[in-house]
């Protein structure tokens, strides 16, 4: 019996390991153990196998490549596969080794280790340990993680919540599926750390209906966590739920998703008082992002000390990145903070798909801002980015070739933030149609160059009076199209 | 309304009244009431509303804020083409392109007969794998314009 690993994730089914393992599947003489995915998407589907010299893997399998891998010819061994080899795996570690749903592979692999160091300290100790590590939320927002922990933890409160954000809605990016669905045990885990911290009793997974694989995956993970009695804080039992929502990008807002947990729209509110404050109910909450608890676990595993060592001066630890657009190589890649945009394209990206020539370059989602080739050059971490005006957001990074219509990206844009507004506040709900409509009756040829002014104009106000981030970052994406590619916007004006 | 499915909204009302919170989660009760119906009539928004003992404009407002709520019922097939900006980079439009030739339809309308219903999504997490096109709960990747026809003559 030769046993093959074949991972299970959404991504790397849609590539082709689903029908792998329906061709396979009445083979006798292997055993395929369905795995999480390592992120090297350009390589899957990806099988591998135990050899005597360790993991090899074999790319882009067809069901025909099946005797070549039991016959261990033409594989190429996992360590030196190029795109994961320059990496730091922390949060992603075991990724593509272990099956998403055995609680024994994740404690052989090192899990649960920070949940019994953070049980054998105080609560106080737990929010210490994040305070060394200098964990800022990896949502979008990037507020000092303990910070947020401590108000939660001093607040007055009778009952306090930990929901961990999981509307992951910035197009482009893939890393909190990828948790949910590939070692749902490290988000309960951290989870369970943070409410052992702040004292919660109740934990909320919010998961978008978009992700169906992870909501089913996760819930599994909670009955299985439930039935090896892990699921405690501070000696009660924490209830765990996973919540799925129905659309609406708005709700990866954080007092937005607490409004659509409750049952209402998923509209913005004015803060303060921020969740950590009143959130959920009016009770102190933690809403965190997946990526920020899957973190948590590792910290406290190994340290707080050893976390902040890897980054630069106010980024600490790694950085997940999503590549996808027209490279070559669109993957998860997981490294410190410090690295240039132009390195990690070059490197990881592995240069362009055949035929195309990059022409820009979006990071942090659909409100993020556009790079053009000359602006590359940028250091990803929280600080040159601010100072950029950009954003680094959930770590997308989309790249548009030499055949992209900026006037029609820039138009895609408004469509997505008109359609997506809450609605809440002016700014927002009425600029993002204006912008539009500016931009189709440019496209129609009935343009003027005051119309670019008044876009521009409109930008400014929304950036400065708009309730929340989505109304304040929907005009970068569009106005960095026109400062980088102006002359495609004129073109179209008389 | 049929029999059917007054019995299966007040089931639904039933489970959804005594919700985790200490009031009435309107958006739950309406993703249940889709799921045992395929769609939210509008003209159950009053019984609902009753049920939960919230107003008709609580249900309203919640029923028309979130794009997954649907208050028609779709096709027999719903396909959806992600419009996240990695499957933009990846010329999805030309996809878009595609599956309007093939059904005739554009997005948010039913082909005659029933048979698809065409709607767009704002990413599925699929980026790497992009173009991305979702038909029921099937999920298809590097999807290319001269794929679709076959891909369609799949689903009856």
């Amino acid at each position: 019996m030769v046993r093959l690993y074949l991972p299970n994730d959404t991504s790397s089914r849609a590539a082709g390991a689903a029908r792998l393992a329906e061709a396979w599947q009445e083979r006798t003489g292997i055993e395929l153990i369905r795995t999480s995915a390592r992120g090297a998407f350009s390589l899957e589907p990806m099988v591998e196998r135990d050899m005597p010299e360790g993991r090899m893997a074999w790319f882009n399998v067809t069901p025909d490549d099946l005797p070549q891998i039991l016959a261990g010819r033409g594989g190429t061994p996992v360590n030196e596969i190029p795109f994961l080899r320059g990496q730091t795996r922390v949060t992603f570690a075991n990724f593509g080794v272990t099956q998403p749903l055995s609680l024994d592979e994740y404690r052989a692999h090192g899990g649960l280790k920070g949940l019994e160091a953070a049980r054998s300290q105080s609560p106080e100790a737990i929010i210490e340990e994040i305070r060394i590590s200098r964990l800022r939320g990896r949502g979008g927002a990037a507020f000092p993680v303990w910070h947020k922990w401590q108000v939660a933890r001093e607040t007055e409160a009778d009952r306090r919540y930990v929901v961990a954000n999981a509307d992951e809605g910035d197009a482009g990016t893939y890393c909190d599926r990828m948790v949910m669905e590939g070692e749902p045990f490290r988000l309960i885990e951290g989870m369970l750390i943070c409410a052992r911290a702040i004292g919660a009793d109740t934990g909320y997974i919010y998961c978008r209906q978009e992700y169906p694989a992870a909501a089913h995956t996760l819930r599994a993970a909670i009955q299985k966590a439930e039935e090896a009695d892990l699921l405690q804080s501070h000696g009660h039992r924490l209830r765990l739920e996973v919540v799925v929502g129905a659309g609406s990008y708005v709700v990866g807002e954080e007092t937005a998703l607490l409004e659509s947990l409750e049952g209402r729209r998923g509209v913005v509110q004015a803060r303060p008082p921020y969740p950590a404050e009143a959130g959920l109910y009016g009770k102190p909450t933690i809403v965190s992002n997946v990526l920020t608890f899957a973190t948590v676990s590792t910290i406290l595993a190994r340290g707080g000390e050893w976390y902040s060592s890897m980054g630069t001066e106010r980024s600490r630890g790694t950085v997940v990145l999503q590549i996808g657009g027209r490279v070559k190589q669109p993957g998860l890649v997981e490294i410190p903070f410090g690295a240039t945009l132009a390195e990690v394209l070059e490197r990881f990206g592995g240069g362009m798909a055949p035929g195309s020539h990059l022409k820009a370059v979006q990071v942090g989602g659909p409100l993020g801002s556009l790079f053009p080739v000359s602006k590359l050059g940028i250091q990803i971490c929280y600080d040159a980015f601010a100072k950029a005006g950009a954003i680094l957001g959930h770590g997308g990074i989309v790249v548009f070739d030499h055949e992209t219509d900026m006037v029609e990206l820039a138009r895609h844009y408004t469509v997505f933030t008109a359609e997506e507004s809450c609605g809440k506040c002016t700014p927002c709900r009425v600029g993002s149609l204006r912008s539009r409509e500016i931009l189709e009756r440019i496209q129609a040829g009935r343009g003027t160059a005051d119309d670019l002014a008044l876009l521009a104009d409109l930008g400014e106000t929304m950036k400065t009076a708009s309730l929340c981030a989505f109304g304040g970052r929907a005009p970068y994406p569009v106005l960095t199209a026109i400062e980088h590619f102006g002359e495609e916007f004129r073109r179209l004006t008389k | 309304m049929d029999g059917k499915s007054a019995v299966s909204l007040e089931v639904v009302l039933d489970r959804c009244r005594h919700g985790p919170g200490q009031q009435p989660n309107i958006l739950q009760t309406l993703l249940a009431v889709q799921e045992a119906l395929g769609h939210v009539p509008l003209n159950m928004v009053g019984e609902i509303a009753r049920g939960l003992e919230v107003t008709e404009a609580d249900v309203a407002g919640v029923l028309s804020y979130y794009p997954d709520l649907r208050t028609h019922l779709t096709g027999r097939h719903l396909i959806r083409i992600c419009m996240g900006e990695s499957c933009v980079a990846n010329h999805c439009s030309r996809i878009l392109r595609e599956l309007r030739d093939q059904l005739r339809v554009d997005v948010g309308e039913t082909t005659p007969g029933n048979r698809f219903t065409l709607e767009k999504v704002y990413c599925v997490g699929n980026c790497a794998v992009s173009p991305t096109v979702i038909i029921d709960d099937d999920l298809y990747g590097r999807m290319i314009p001269s794929q679709v026809a076959s891909l369609l003559d799949q689903y009856r």
